[in-house]
């Protein structure tokens, strides 16, 4: 079983919390022109710690 | 080593693999990025083999993020979780013996200092708590008491988490973990008070979960290091393999860690080095 984190990108206000407490390097990104994050699923390991700071609920934890 | 020296040869860009492409086209080498730039410029951390949820990790991003000069910064690393990071880090790395990074670091220093009279080379000490306050703390104390232009940072899990469990010295009282059944029969040692003794001219305990706060803290250990003595900064970093809690947590315990009192975050400084810093900071501004 692979997981990884989803993002659901209207729901996304682009604070950042969650780039901040990703121990993975390079997994979330931040796009200046969107004002959004993006996910790089293939580095994600899963542990959740995301989808716990994020304030919106934009990420959740998939089970692909 | 400047950005020259990672600067690839055109005829072999076809097969530089993706990471190292992206490294010198977006890297943070030469360019004033810190903390919270993060996200919006390529990692010198590539995919490392911490377990997931990482405490360590977060705070190794963090470290390598806040780096004021990471061209011109070697890292000496020891035995434990923290040196399983740096063979993906983009920076220079020398892993010594279990318990003499300090050693290493101090001859290091020195050569460097005699080799580039006039140009600022940080050498910074990463290593477990195991490696600085059990086998190495004689080493480390005594690269104290010489007053060693190195920046030491103790990375806190309060465990011998690579090994499978047994308690360190930093391990609280009581403290029960998968090789130690019984619970740990001594309080933890104040390591940053023992620094500041020693001739620390700036010593921080910093968390992860506050990372504006811990790159302060970090580059301020650089920049002193630097110019003044030596400094030491001790970041705590839970981890969920052998505290056993949900990988989702570590930042949540952190935080409770601080609220409980159990762990709080304090900064001392000298007379002199709180001058030098002033001045520092001045320029920078």
């Amino acid at each position: 079983m692979y997981v990884a984190i989803k993002l659901n990108k209207e729901k996304c206000i682009g604070c950042k919390m969650c780039i901040f407490v990703c121990p993975e390097a390079n997994v979330i990104a931040f796009c200046p022109k969107s004002k959004k994050v993006d996910v790089n699923e293939a580095r994600c390991k899963g542990c959740g710690l995301c989808v716990v700071a994020c304030p919106k609920d934009a990420l959740t934890l998939d089970n692909n | 080593m400047t950005k020259n020296i990672l600067k690839m040869s055109p005829a072999f860009a076809d097969i530089i693999p993706a990471e190292y492409r992206e490294l010198v086209d977006n890297g943070p080498y030469g360019r004033d990025v810190g903390v919270a730039e993060l996200g919006t410029f390529k990692e010198l951390l590539e995919e490392h083999p911490l377990c997931a949820g990482c405490g360590l990790a977060l705070a190794l991003r963090i470290f390598l993020a806040s780096l004021p000069a990471p061209e011109d910064t070697i890292v000496v690393g020891s035995t434990g979780c923290s040196s399983l990071v740096f063979p993906q880090a983009a920076v220079q790395n020398i892993h010594s013996l279990f318990g003499n990074q300090n050693s290493v670091a101090s001859g290091l220093k020195r050569a460097l200092k005699l080799r580039f009279p006039d140009k600022d080379k940080d050498v910074i000490v990463v290593a477990g708590d195991g490696a600085t306050a059990d086998i190495g703390l004689d080493m480390v104390m005594h690269s104290w008491f010489r007053r060693e232009n190195i920046t030491t940072i103790m990375l806190d899990n309060e465990a011998y988490a690579n090994t499978g469990g047994q308690e360190s010295g930093m391990s609280q009282q009581g403290t029960v973990l998968y090789m130690a059944p019984k619970g740990k029969n001594f309080p933890k040692i104040s390591m940053p008070e023992l620094a500041r003794e020693a001739g620390c001219v700036y010593v921080a305990v910093g968390t992860p979960a506050q990372p504006r706060k811990l790159e302060k803290m970090i580059k301020r250990a650089i920049l002193l290091a630097r110019h003044i003595g030596p400094t030491y900064v001790q970041i705590m970093t839970p981890c969920p393999t052998n505290y056993k809690f949900k990988n989702n947590e570590t930042v949540n315990r952190l935080k409770g860690l601080e609220k409980d009192g159990v762990f709080k975050p304090r900064e001392y400084i000298t007379a002199e080095a709180q001058e030098a810093l002033n001045k520092l900071e001045e320029v920078s501004k």
